[in-house]
């Protein structure tokens, strides 16, 4: 289970999973507005 | 503060050298003491940026203000090219942390030094991005807290980028050996959460 807090290498694969959520989050944003 | 591990199990065995009883003072026996270290200072970094995403919430939703205030403009494609700035300093972080495990010293004082000058570039950009935004924190609510959720994370950066040099002298100082790294370990736990962080400002922020 990832623990973002044990080591450096699992807080950094939590900021990869971050940056993909907010990268789709971004994305479904920029377009509802081209969209609407 | 051993006194306690003698107390043995009826009839020995393997259990026989396990410790027992309370653990030394100021530990706790089921959370590693820099786990729970981080725990607690990751925690309370999260209810300081919550506070100010109270605020920013409440002007945006509860008080139902335009974002941003009328007749000003966010930079938000200069701030992209920071973001991205800052995000590839974590890279470099990884790089160096994963080098001294292996024993590259070379690529710990590049991964180091360079996370250091990106982190230097972000805060630079920042500070030429307040100097040319063309509003102030107290010309309206808006602006306020957007200085104020910007600022505090440029806090944080100021603060990274202190134990960053600290880390990079050392680097230089053959402090760190694959067994001992420590100190790049905790920091850039510390560095990769700013980055974190900085991607929820940017969006809430800028984009949303």
């Amino acid at each position: 289970m990832l623990n973002p807090l044990r080591s450096e290498g699992e807080m950094f694969r939590l900021l990869l999973y971050v940056i993909v959520v907010f990268a789709v989050i971004i994305a479904v944003i920029l377009i509802a507005r081209a969209v609407l | 503060m051993e006194a306690a591990s003698i107390a043995h199990p009826p009839g020995g065995g393997p259990a026989e050298h396990e410790h027992h009883g309370p653990p030394p003072a100021h530990s706790s026996s089921r959370v590693d003491p820099q786990l729970l270290g981080m725990l607690l200072f990751i925690i309370s970094e999260i209810m300081i940026f919550g506070a100010f995403f109270t605020a920013y919430f409440f002007i945006r939703v509860a008080q139902g203000d335009q974002w941003p205030a009328p007749g000003t403009q966010l930079p938000v494609y200069p701030t992209l090219v920071n973001t991205c700035i800052l995000i590839s300093s974590s890279f470099t972080m990884h790089w160096a942390q994963t080098s001294i495990k292996k024993g590259n010293r070379f690529g710990l004082k590049a991964g180091i030094l360079t996370t250091f000058l990106l982190g230097v570039t972000f805060l630079f950009l920042q500070v030429n991005e307040y100097a040319n935004i063309g509003f102030a924190p107290q010309d309206a609510a808006q602006q306020t807290i957007f200085y104020s959720l910007t600022g505090l994370h440029g806090a944080h950066v100021t603060i990274g980028l202190i134990l960053l040099a600290i880390v990079t002298i050392r680097s230089w100082r053959g402090h760190y050996t694959p067994e001992e790294h420590r100190g790049v370990e905790v920091p850039g736990i510390y560095w990769h959460f700013v980055d974190i962080m900085w991607i929820v400002v940017y969006t809430t922020v800028y984009i949303i």
